[in-house]
């Protein structure tokens, strides 16, 4: 186990705290804001563990999410529009 | 602890405090638009100093291979999806995301606009109503 990339992981997770208190407490597009936040992080977040934990198959994990990060953005972005 | 190891605890050190002041100014700023800017850093820089730190701690592995293809997704997928919010708080808030005529004369300088309230008229819609 790599201590440094596991400390740098849980730190991030930290980061997180401040965008979920605007998800829960914030105007709609503000949490929309600090989702799109949250889920950068966790791409970062999964990408440290792996490498921290030294499991090379869960690398696919970080590339999955930043994929579906654009896609399922947009489509949220787009119903919050007109329609949400 | 070898030279690698001291360049990858500082690359990651670096993406870690980005995060954090990241996470603080999208709690601290008001308004979306706001927002929105502390939202980059995050998802572009630090993701970068990231992929820096598992090259200095792996080398060129499979794993170097696959935090670089999800930085290319993490970048593709960042100006278009700020983009797209902007629009979208745009919309929400005035119901098109293009100008209305008073606010480009309150975009230079005038600032009456803001205290207006409602939508006025569309920028292309004077301009059209100008030439008829």
């Amino acid at each position: 186990m790599n201590n440094g990339f596991v400390i740098a992981a849980i730190a991030m997770l930290i980061g997180t705290i401040p965008c979920g208190i605007v998800v829960w407490r914030g105007q709609l597009m503000s949490a929309v804001v600090a989702y799109q936040a949250i889920s950068s992080i966790i791409v970062m977040v999964l990408a440290l563990l792996a490498e921290g934990f030294g499991r090379s198959a869960e690398f696919e994990f970080p590339v999955l999410l930043a994929v579906l990060l654009l896609g399922s953005g947009l489509v949220f972005v787009r119903f919050l529009e007109r329609w949400l | 602890m070898s030279a690698r190891d001291v360049l990858a605890d500082v690359l990651l050190g670096i993406a870690v405090a980005i995060v954090l002041a990241s996470s603080i100014g999208i709690l601290v700023m008001r308004g979306p638009y706001r927002k929105v800017h502390y939202v980059t850093p995050a998802a572009l820089v630090a993701p970068l100093f990231v992929g820096l730190a598992i090259l200095a701690q792996s080398g060129l592995t499979g794993n170097t291979a696959e935090m670089c293809l999800a930085l290319i997704f993490l970048g593709i997928a960042g100006p278009f999806l700020s983009h797209a919010t902007m629009r979208a708080i745009r919309i929400r808030e005035t119901g098109d995301w293009r100008p209305w005529a008073g606010e480009r004369r309150a975009a230079s300088g005038a600032e009456q606009a803001q205290d207006e309230g409602g939508v006025g008229e569309r920028a292309d819609e004077g301009a059209a109503r100008e030439r008829s």
